[in-house]
């Protein structure tokens, strides 16, 4: 018998992330690295720990091995605990039945047995598509306070977006009123940011008819939330209005590290009371040499830098060698930039080797992309917006 | 095989040299090359070599240590059998919590080896900084047949001031002779102050030696053994790079060196991780005016100023117009803006603030005490 908790997060890690083009052809859109030393999961499950929420299920489905590999106990994340913890759940064979999450809802429909143990009064419903700082607490308490049956974060977009995201129409009084998916003429600029608090008992019913409902797609946005709304339950917006970037394709997880270059840095990570965990590989401190220039960037252990960084983020174990020039670049880690390389605009995926006097990226376009373990020959271009990987002949 | 062996790490060495940087802490415990405490290597190096039993003997100012180990978790001794052992002194009838030496120190530890299942020891002081692949040390002993085995090295990083042992090793591979702490050394091999031999050999050799009221293990035990034949020691040559941290200039030259690649490179080879507690610090950021030259940088450090041959700890925060030169700036360290600062020591959250001037002689570097502003 588990004791009982009084909210337990579920958190949605089974998307492939497909705009992210060749980032996501080896892992999870979750496991894909961002800030230096981070990969997106980091964030939910730091909020997780900082909000008190000390039980999480991961769903997976989509390349799962990195992602098991990365949370492993929990420990980083001060999630290895003996009454709650941190728990992958993929999908798995139910008696005779066995099949693959079909959508949101679904997902955490086929994990009710996983929640049922925990006998919890609110399930937080997260997904791993966002770099965001926040008080998961305040959140619950705000829906208790307003006595909703579900609660859904939501943050003010520029209205010219508002058409790409779930947009709630609210009254003064914070409760929803209509939920329009990617309206063209928007009537609120309040994008949904798939952050879901359920009174759980609720949640249950409507997963549980959902289900039995063969039309439907078993989504949260799609159904779940609608038809609540429908039956006139209680369903509230909280407002968040800090940093919140969706990190989904390959021009927005670009931006999201250049944010981290200015200053001051629009999400601080160096809150000592909100820190963001992650896992450690365990490098030296990074080196800087003598002739090296290094500007206005991140950088962070086990990095070697002989040549040129300007406005960069550099993970761990990153070499720059003499005479490389590093601009407005993203080098993931283990990656090698040799001798007279240009890496300019882009990004360079973990453990792949720039050979010496290879050219990435341009001035003006879209960003380039090195893919995972490519090894560039010398001298060879490649230019704006082009992805390359293993299977790219030069 | 390896599960047979058992690591005891014992931190109470003299630290009288190392002025303030030991006031409030053992050696083992010291800060060192921007991430690192001194017993983190040998830590690794055993759970490396598949140590799964590891024991730590306390002595004095062992706050900073234990807090630095913790469960052991980062060096994963945390499991449900055996794991890592904090051994701090205590009070009984026949022990004052007081060591002499060594021997002292495992007289007063009988019970911990007693109970331990392993069939060897390798017995380590902590103020030596190296990272010796320990399977190969341990299988050399077990196949020369040899009672004990002591590892040395023949490395000039190895400073050879007067307070280590030196051994003669003849061809194959048997001590012929210790000199402990001689002013000057007539071998060039350093004993490293690791050795192995049996878990119940030693317990005989703490027994006897404590009986005879001896205290040091090297002087008073081995050097006997070695004289009168009493033992077959052999010894293992550790061809890495070695330091011993028992003054502030010992400590100044390992940080100093280890801004060399190369030997950074032997130090931290990619088979033989070091493992620290972990402190979830942000990556190092530079603003637009830095620069820094042959430095090490750890995460958590904001720098907007110059600095050059400096070791940088976690979250220290260089100023603009700030000039660090042949530095170490352990945690949380700040110079503000318009400082110079060469060859200084700031020990944890020390300040330099605004335009201050503090320059140390190279042979003898400035050492700023821990939360101390300037």
């Amino acid at each position: 018998m588990m004791r009982k908790k009084t909210c337990i997060a579920m958190l949605l890690a089974g998307g492939q992330g497909s705009r992210l083009g060749i980032l996501t052809q080896r892992v999870a859109k979750p496991a894909v690295p961002y800030g230096g030393k981070y990969r997106i999961i980091d964030f939910p499950l730091s909020n997780c720990t900082n909000s008190g929420i000390d039980t999480v299920g991961v769903l997976t489905q989509y390349q799962p091995l990195e992602l098991n590999a990365y949370i492993g106990s929990g420990a980083p994340w001060d999630l290895d605990l003996s009454n709650g913890g941190v728990f992958v759940l993929p999908p798995y064979q139910k008696g005779k039945v066995g099949e693959w999450y079909r959508g949101t809802a679904n997902a955490i429909y086929q994990n009710m047995a996983f929640i049922e143990q925990y006998h919890p009064d609110y399930v937080l419903i997260l997904s791993g598509d966002h770099i965001y700082k926040m008080d998961y607490n305040k959140m619950l308490q705000f829906h208790i306070r307003h006595g909703a049956d579900a609660t859904i974060a939501v943050r003010e977009v520029p209205w010219e977006e508002c058409s790409r995201f779930g947009i709630m129409n609210t009254d003064a009084d914070d409760n929803i009123l209509e939920f329009e998916e990617k309206p063209k003429h928007p009537k609120s600029n309040k994008a949904s940011m798939g952050v879901y608090i359920f009174t759980w008992e609720k949640l249950r019913a409507y997963l549980e008819a959902d289900e039995a409902d063969k039309s439907s797609s078993n989504d949260f946005g799609k159904n779940i939330i609608p038809k609540m709304l429908g039956d006139k339950q209680v369903l509230c917006a909280y407002s968040f209005d800090g940093y919140w970037k969706d990190v989904g394709t390959i021009e927005s997880l670009w931006e999201a590290n250049m944010d981290l270059l200015s200053t001051p840095m629009p999400i601080d990570l160096h809150d000592k009371k909100w820190r963001i965990y992650a896992r450690n590989p365990g490098y030296a401190p990074h080196y800087i040499a003598k002739g090296a220039t290094v500007q206005d960037s991140l950088i962070t252990e086990g990095c070697e830098v002989y040549g040129h960084v300007e406005h960069s983020v550099l993970f761990s174990g990153v070499v720059v060698e003499e005479g490389a020039n590093v601009r407005d670049a993203v080098i993931m880690p283990g990656s090698v930039i040799r001798r007279g390389a240009i890496v300019h605009r882009a990004i360079v995926a973990e453990g792949a080797d720039i050979g010496p006097g290879a050219v990435v990226g341009e001035e003006e376009g879209n960003i380039a992309v090195v893919g995972w373990d490519v090894k560039l020959p010398a001298g060879v271009t490649v230019t704006a917006g082009q992805q390359v990987d293993e299977s790219t002949t030069f | 095989m390896l599960k047979d062996v058992m690591g005891v790490i014992y931190t109470g060495e003299n630290d009288a040299l190392l002025r303030e940087l030991t006031m409030t802490r053992a050696i083992a415990a010291l800060p060192v090359a921007g991430r690192y405490r001194v017993i983190d290597f040998l830590m690794s190096a055993l759970v490396n070599g598949g140590m799964r039993n590891v024991g730590v003997i306390m002595q004095k100012n062992y706050h900073s240590l234990m807090d630095h180990l913790g469960s052991g978790k980062e060096w994963d001794l945390h499991g449900k059998n055996d794991g890592l052992y904090v051994l701090p002194p205590f009070l009984t009838r026949e022990n004052i919590g007081v060591y002499s030496g060594l021997l002292d120190a495992l007289r007063s530890n009988t019970n911990y080896l007693t109970r331990s299942k392993q069939e060897y020891v390798v017995l380590c002081n902590s103020a030596i900084i190296c990272n010796p692949k320990m399977d190969a040390f341990v299988s050399y002993h077990l196949d020369s047949g040899a009672d004990i085995t002591l590892m040395y090295t023949k490395e000039a990083t190895m400073l050879r001031d007067g307070s280590g042992s030196y051994v003669s090793v003849d061809e194959n591979g048997m001590v012929q002779d210790i000199e402990v702490e001689p002013v000057h050394p007539s071998y060039d091999s350093t004993f490293m102050e690791i050795l192995i031999l049996k878990r119940d050999y030693l317990r005989s050799l703490v027994d006897k030696g404590v009986a005879h009221g001896h205290h040091e293990l090297t002087r008073e035990v081995l050097l006997p053994l070695v004289q009168g034949k009493g033992a077959r020691i052999n010894a293992w040559e550790y061809t890495g790079p070695a330091w011993r941290m028992d003054s502030v200039q010992a400590y100044f030259k390992f940080n100093m060196d280890v801004l060399n690649t190369e030997v950074r490179r032997r130090l931290f080879p990619d088979d033989l991780p070091v493992y620290t507690k972990v402190r979830d610090e942000m990556p190092a950021r530079y603003a637009d005016n830095a620069t820094v030259i042959n430095t090490l940088v750890a995460d958590g450090c904001i720098i907007e100023g110059t600095v050059e041959n400096s070791i940088l700890f976690r979250g220290v925060r260089i100023a603009p117009d700030a000039h660090v030169k042949n530095c170490i700036i352990m945690q949380d360290g700040q110079v503000h803006s318009g400082a110079y600062i060469e060859n200084c020591i700031l020990d944890k959250q020390a300040v330099i603030k605004r335009n201050a001037r503090l320059i140390g002689p190279n042979a003898y570097p400035i050492v700023i005490a821990k939360n101390v502003v300037i």
